[in-house]
């Protein structure tokens, strides 16, 4: 009897409990709710790929959902390649490949065979890579593949057409210090690698106008070769009747003579020092410090990474953030981040945009946060929210048989290992705080950082009262004139 | 609750029509599962497991159309409030918070008494221009305002801000957002696969507890908005001024976003109005696309959605039509713009049978192959940039516009009679047989890469069902390959008229001058760019900047081809600011 009541009791409270929990099985707050674990594998490169009769590797991913096939022809070599003196050749022969006509093919007929077909075809050479992409019906892809070797091997860079490329590019660089940020992207490229590497081999008005027709098809010709390709292709097609029609096409490519010159890696930094571009138009300075760093792959990567995600890489919770725009209200937008090439190394760059006045206030702090990650380690809580914001959107990369295909696609012309991606959610799960500080105190030095300024000098050295810190604590102060657009000779200072 | 799978009619159709489309084609319909739940509203979903994720929305069956004078804009003010939260997200005391919005409304109230006098000084001319205008404050006025803002600061203290954000952000939601336009409020996002029950829990909420806080403040921030939008862009503020005069009667007459005066006067208690009518259930469509299992898709709508109860009327139907046009309109502004021309004719609802063929006789006059581009900019040079035609077949009405820019030493008659020029050959001869296969090979190439995306496919579904019919999304391409050359004729003959004709002539302004690169692009296409760099310009987080890339870059291939420079360039653009920011993972949300 007492037992009985006992449990009737229980039993009221508990329905009482719940009642008050949920409604209806309804929890009151979306923090209440669980949910099952999300559960993602990585696709097997592997049974993606196959290789044609000239050894071209090929990354399938078939997806029969919509009658449409994409084929993706990725190559080696891009801007590091082109010779002094034809500097924007990369740009220009990137655009006028499609726009100007292949095979037997005018640029017109060309466009309106591809409109017929409901084709796209688009082409672009990049600084170490380039692509030329084909997007069809599944039905005509025996056509598209016909075009696309025109296309790669007979292209003809009509001269109306081509004199267009040429003149989209002198438009864009005339640009060039219209906006202080673009004088920043510029000039800390400058500093981190020099003027003698490859990517600070900018295109002039003489070197745009002396890239002919001929320039572009013998660098497109340098570039497609059997050797030097990797293929991806997705969309409705059975796999053995793909190979026979890429045998039929790519496949016959010519395998190359030699293999593409190497990326140079060779980088000559900048002394540390407070390099200057002074732009007194501006009542904001754009401030920037870092430092050479690392290539995709180094065994310290993904302390890198989530150490960065803490530093200045997470938005408002990170510790540049906070501090200097939400605690100080010195900057709307400041952080840090790593880059990692696959093929040159990378770098480390802290940055913000300031009123000139505060500048040398915010990089005290921003200095003193850099050297926090060499001496503190970062808290579990800190931790946690960093590796799952990597962990969460990681299946965004492969969102599509398309993306899939191109990455894994990507990593091969590359030299990045498979593997890369198969492990990536453990990497960043097995990063702890040691891992951090160590790698930290490795690749980080705030006080053989060079620092870049562009902004209002005469304000910034002034520096604020509420804030003791003067720019020439950061090191001895360099001025770097601004150049001219076309010709990138230094302006005389005004 | 019904379950149906798509209906066979469609397949039908397609296999008579599509004899030399290959087999492949008809398995491009997208199977939809439809659910009816209890209270009215519907599900549409569509599975899809490539990625795990889910792209989820719904839509509220209300636009500016349902609109009357007094309260235009209100919809789209809706669409903002129903980001502020409900009875449990955004606030720290919603008991508390309820007495401050009384209190609120009750001296708003009396704030509207002296703008109702103000008016009246108004009509009599004591007063100029805007009455809401700080000059314009009596100091009754002034004393109300004081003490509204001090409710106002101390409501602030019990508000989370943007906790409904927060609570999807800190769950791997992404993309959060939402749109209004004349017949429809669309709210969207895309979340992890497993978590499709906070979206119902979060979405219910809002459909069930809404709570309308800071409404006067964001009153305000809408006001801001149509000046950013309308007043200050150069050619918005006179898009609309021509659309009110293009529309007569219909209400598609005033614009989505509201004309000021009413803007500025709605009040709480229409709001609340507004919302039970055209926000209960039975007013609504919900749809999920992605990797989730249906039957339990089912079970948690009929839980979380299935307890709002259905509205106490039905939604009163649009029943206003546009009247005929008597004889053309001309209207011609001077604004810091590109000189150009626009043409404007009424056609066809969205779900009338002449559509297909509009559509059809557009892309016939588009792109770089269409009759605009070589006959106008090829040609005759006429021209700048990318001419373009478009028919907008909204749900109780549509139009159909061209239009083209002029290049230097050309007048505006001539690219007038150019492009008419183009119009009345469409009505003398029928369009070649390779011609007309070349469009509809692009309609139905564009029809597929259209359902490449989940979040297209979602907004698709989303948009066409507020526009009469779902099933477009697998009828339409079967309905456009039908279309024959003499239809074509016949449609060009039937809507586009000597007396039906609204004509704009833009002329530059004299001393201004435009971002060279958007002058490239011709009128439609660079409105949109402009619209779109200004959204971009707000956001301010690498990640959603990021996928925001991401999601242009695949909606390259699926845009309409007038609009893909624009994307390019908008793209370009954005990638730049990424650049700018890549790091700069620091800046706010």
């Amino acid at each position: 009897m007492r037992r009985t009541t006992l449990r009737a009791a229980t039993l009221i409270a508990a329905l009482l409990v719940t009642a008050a929990v949920t409604a209806g099985g309804i929890p009151p707050r979306p923090e209440k709710l669980t949910f099952p674990p999300l559960t993602f594998n990585v696709p097997d490169p592997g049974a993606m790929r196959f290789t044609l009769d000239n050894g071209i590797p090929v990354y399938g991913k078939s997806d029969r959902l919509l009658p449409l096939i994409t084929v993706q022809v990725l190559f080696r070599g891009g801007a590091y390649m082109v010779p002094k003196g034809k500097e924007g050749l990369d740009a220009i022969a990137g655009k006028a490949w499609r726009t100007g006509g292949a095979g037997d093919r005018t640029a017109q007929q060309l466009d309106e065979d591809l409109d017929f077909l409901a084709a796209n075809l688009s082409t672009s050479i990049g600084n170490t890579t380039g692509s030329v992409r084909l997007n069809i019906l599944a039905k005509d892809l025996d056509q598209g593949l016909k075009i696309l070797m025109d296309v790669l091997t007979r292209p003809r860079f009509q001269a109306d057409r081509f004199a267009k490329a040429k003149d989209d590019l002198i438009q864009e660089m005339k640009k060039r210090n219209d906006d202080s940020a673009d004088i920043e992207r510029r000039e800390w490229s400058r500093l981190v690698y020099g003027d003698d590497f490859w990517i600070n081999h900018l295109a002039t008005k003489a070197s745009v106008d002396s890239i002919t027709a001929d320039d572009a098809r013998a660098f497109v010709a340098s570039l497609i070769k059997a050797g030097n390709i990797v293929v991806a292709v997705s969309g409705d097609y059975d796999r053995a009747a793909m190979k026979t029609a890429l045998d039929a096409t790519l496949g016959t490519l010519p395998k190359g003579d030699s293999p593409l010159p190497p990326v140079p890696r060779a980088a000559q930094p900048a002394a540390p020092g407070v390099y200057v571009v002074d732009k007194p138009d501006v009542n904001q300075g754009r401030v920037s410090a870092g430092e050479l760093g690392v290539s995709l792959g180094d065994p310290d990567e993904f302390a890198l990474r989530v150490g960065n995600d803490i530093l200045g890489g997470g938005g408002f919770t990170s510790w540049i953030t906070k501090r200097v725009r939400s605690d100080e209200g010195l900057a709307y937008s400041a952080g840090s981040y790593f880059s990692f090439p696959a093929q040159y190394p990378g770098f480390f760059r802290a940055f913000f945009q300031s009123k000139s006045r505060t500048c040398p206030g915010a990089l005290a702090i921003t200095m003193k946060l850099i050297g926090k990650l060499r001496t503190d380690k970062v808290s579990a809580d800190e931790l946690k929210t960093a590796k799952s914001s990597f962990i969460e959107t990681f299946p965004r990369r492969f969102e599509s048989a398309e993306r899939t295909a191109a990455l894994f696609a990507r990593d091969e012309l590359m030299g990045i290992p498979h593997d890369y991606w198969k492990s990536y959610r453990e990497k960043v799960a097995a990063v702890d705080p040691g891992a951090i500080l160590q790698a930290a105190r490795k690749h980080l030095h705030p006080e053989k950082m060079f620092i870049l300024v562009v902004g209002n000098l005469d304000e910034i050295m002034k520096g604020h009262p509420d804030y003791p810190a003067k720019l020439t604590d950061f090191g001895e102060i360099h001025r770097i004139p601004l150049r001219d657009p076309l010709t990138l000779e230094p302006l005389s200072e005004q | 609750m019904r379950i149906h799978r798509t209906a066979a009619t469609g397949l039908a159709i397609l296999a008579l029509t599509l004899g030399a489309l290959p087999a492949t084609a008809q398995e491009a319909k997208v199977p939809v599962q439809r659910v009816t739940l209890d209270n009215g509203m519907e599900l549409l979903m569509v599975e899809r497991h490539e990625s795990p994720t889910i792209s989820a929305g719904w839509v509220a069956h209300v636009g500016s159309v349902n609109e009357r004078p007094g309260i235009t804009g209100i919809a789209h003010l809706f669409e903002h409030m129903m980001f502020k939260g409900t009875q449990t997200i955004g606030t720290k005391d919603y008991a508390a918070e309820k007495k401050i919005m009384d209190r609120l409304d009750a001296v708003r109230a009396q704030m509207e008494q002296e703008y109702t006098k103000l008016r009246a000084a108004k009509r009599r001319g004591e007063v100029k221009g805007n009455i809401y205008a700080p000059e314009n404050q009596t100091p009754r006025l002034k004393e109300l305002r004081a003490t509204m803002k001090e409710l106002q600061d101390e409501q602030h203290k019990l508000i989370v801000k943007d906790e409904f954000d927060k609570v999807y952000t800190s769950e791997g939601g992404s993309g959060l957002n939402a749109f209004t336009n004349e017949d429809m409020t669309v709210f969207f996002i895309t979340v992890p696969a497993n978590k499709l029950e906070l979206w119902f829990w979060m979405e219910s909420d809002r459909l069930l507890h809404p709570v309308f806080r800071e409404f006067y403040s964001e009153r305000d921030v809408v006001r801001e908005e149509r000046r950013m939008r309308v007043e200050s862009d150069p050619i918005a503020k006179f898009e609309e001024q021509f659309g009110s005069m293009f529309w007569t009667s219909i209400p598609y007459h005033h614009p989505v976003i509201g004309w000021p005066s009413d803007v500025e006067s709605i009040s709480r208690q229409q709001a609340d109005q507004f919302f039970g009518t055209f926000y209960a259930p039975n007013n609504i469509t919900a749809v999920l696309v992605g990797d989730f299992d249906p039957k339990n898709a089912v079970a948690l709508a009929k839980k979380y959605f299935g307890r709002i109860p259905r509205g106490a009327h039905e939604p009163p139907e649009m029943i206003t039509e546009e009247i005929k046009q008597l004889q053309e309109k001309r209207m011609s502004a001077e604004a810091e713009t590109n000189p150009m021309v626009e043409i404007r004719w009424h056609t066809v609802p969205f779900v009338h049978k002449d559509k297909y063929a509009l559509e059809i006789l557009s892309s016939i006059l588009n792109g770089r192959t269409g009759r605009l581009y070589k006959s106008l900019v090829e040609k005759q040079h006429l021209a700048t940039g990318e001419p373009y035609a478009w028919n907008n077949s909204m749900k109780y009405d549509g139009a159909f516009e061209i239009g083209a820019e002029v290049a230097d030493g050309h007048t505006h008659q001539e690219i007038e009679d150019a492009l008419l020029a183009e119009i009345e050959r469409l009505k003398k001869e029928p369009v070649g047989d390779h011609e007309l296969q070349k469009v509809k090979n692009q309609s139905l190439a564009d029809s597929y890469r259209r359902l490449q995306s989940n979040f297209y496919l979602l907004l698709q579904l989303l948009i066409y069902d507020a526009e009469g019919n779902w099933q477009e999304l697998n009828e339409a391409p079967a309905r456009m390959q039908a279309v024959t050359a003499a239809e074509v004729q016949r449609v060009a003959q039937e809507y586009f008229t000597a007396e039906d004709r609204n004509i704009m002539w833009y002329s530059r302004k004299a001393g201004t001058t435009e971002d060279p690169e958007l002058a490239k692009l011709s009128g439609q296409a660079k409105q949109a760019a402009k619209q779109m760099l200004r959204q971009l310009e707000q956001v301010k987080d690498p990640g959603q900047l990021q996928q925001i890339i991401t999601k242009l870059e695949s909606g390259k291939d699926q845009a309409p081809p007038q609009f893909k420079p624009a994307l390019e360039l908008v793209v370009e653009r954005a990638k730049k600011r990424l650049e700018t920011m890549q790091s700069k993972s620091g800046e706010e949300k």
